[in-house]
């Protein structure tokens, strides 16, 4: 393991199951202290990809790398770098809350108490009940305490908040934030798989969309607020007939326009104003609008 | 004080909470020697990354907008102007011609324009001074 090899690093990844091909050429790169978001539909390959880093899968054919360590043949100190959230979680169902946490900790090398102690006390949680009566929502918070105690270098989250509430979502992101974070900058690197992506918005530096097991787009999440926008135009009169080729989209409704654009949308400002409008808007994408008109597109 | 990210502004997260700071300071909403929000609890509040928290408060200190006291925070400094004078021109000068060209698109003429400049520091100024009469009942 090298101090500059990359959190992640994924390269030309495929993997078929029987006849479907989950995951097909994928490459992505995570830095340390960044952290990543993996953006895709149901059945999009994020799990499949996921899973190649725990080596729950062997890649059939690609390069997987983490912290430069391939887990295929180094698994334990992968596994040792690394925890995860995955978005079916089961313990023990005759464990109480503590034995399961006590029995995860004795396969780590380290175990933050403290840090322990504030999350039971922020969720609330029994350390005397048993698994088996926890509700989906205390379930994800036990798995989120046993990821984060180790203070590993890596927290890998596959579609953590689904079928979460609200409260319980947005609490899991400010802990994700708050208790993971606190680490060494630089040092707590994150994936994160989801699909309810305006959750995540403000957590993640970059990411990657893909669709049937293949990279759509990777970005850098202000650089992607920057180049998508949104520009709405009202003129007096119906819209002139404009060139908008360089628009990802263009709804036209009487006397208005709204166009999506990727990069171009200074251009289509100008054109448009060319023709004087009665008024003229422009605003970024979010996150999730720019998945939408990416998978759309 | 209280902070607000707005995704779809197009400004990166970090300078968004850049700006904010800037006109809290400008307008008397944040004195000199108040305390900004520690990182830790403003990023779990916001939902943002914590660096990019941590990235707005080193950017504000390089400009001379905040210090940060080992163990004590981060508070915004007596004279917070750190640039020579034409530096601080320069950089506005930027901000006026960007504005300029926008009341050009919006047909808004040269008078008007002034005069309305001219209103804007009086609300700006307004503001000011009531927040220093507030500081002065208490």
């Amino acid at each position: 393991m090298t101090s500059t090899a990359p959190a992640i690093q994924i390269e030309n990844l495929s993997y078929t199951y029987g006849r479907n091909e989950a995951v097909h050429d994928l490459s992505l790169t995570v830095q340390p202290g960044r952290c990543y978001g993996l953006f895709g539909r149901n059945g999009a390959g994020k799990t499949t990809t996921m899973k190649c880093l725990l080596n729950l899968l062997r890649p059939q054919s690609g390069k997987v790398r983490v912290f430069g360590l391939d887990p295929t043949k180094h698994e334990v100190e992968v596994k040792r770098l690394l925890s995860y959230v995955p978005d079916q979680v089961a313990f023990y169902p005759w464990m109480t809350v503590r034995e399961t946490l006590d029995y995860l900790a004795s396969f780590r090398p380290q175990w933050n108490r403290k840090i322990e102690q504030e999350l039971f006390d922020r969720f609330g949680l029994d350390p005397a009940q048993r698994t088996a009566s926890l509700s989906k929502g205390q379930r994800t918070q036990v798995a989120l305490i046993a990821a984060i105690c180790p203070e590993t270098d890596l927290l890998v989250l596959d579609e953590p908040t689904s079928g979460l509430d609200p409260i319980v979502r947005r609490e899991f992101i400010q802990t994700v934030i708050g208790a993971y974070q606190q680490g060494i900058p630089g040092k707590r690197t994150i994936l994160v798989s989801t699909h309810l992506i305006t959750e995540f918005e403000g957590l993640i530096d970059e990411f990657t969309i893909i669709d049937r097991g293949r990279v759509v787009l990777t970005q850098d999440s202000d650089h992607a607020r920057q180049s998508y926008q949104k520009i709405r135009a009202r003129f007096a009169q119906a819209p002139p007939d404009l060139d908008f080729k360089t628009a990802l989209r263009v709804r036209r409704d009487g006397r208005e326009l709204e166009l999506i654009a990727n990069g171009s949308g200074p251009q289509l400002m100008d054109l448009l104003r060319e023709h004087n409008p009665e008024s003229l808007s422009s605003e970024s994408l979010t996150l999730e609008e720019i998945f939408v008109a990416t998978l759309k597109s | 004080m209280l902070l607000q990210v707005n995704f779809k502004s197009g400004l990166p997260i970090y300078l968004q909470l850049v700006e904010q700071i800037k006109a809290a300071a400008a307008s008397g909403a944040l004195r000199p020697g108040e305390t900004l929000p520690s990182i830790r609890p403003l990023a779990e509040e916001l939902r943002v990354n914590r660096n990019t928290v941590a990235k707005a408060y080193s950017e504000l200190e390089s400009l001379g907008v905040i210090e940060t006291l080992p163990g004590r925070g981060c508070f915004l400094k007596e004279n917070h102007s750190a640039l020579r004078k034409d530096v601080r021109r320069k950089l506005l000068i930027v901000e006026i011609d960007q504005a300029i060209v926008q009341a050009h698109h919006l047909q808004v003429p040269r008078d008007e324009f002034l005069e309305l400049l001219r209103q804007r520091m009086d609300v700006l100024d307004g503001k000011r001074r009531s927040n220093g009469n507030n500081k002065e009942a208490l």
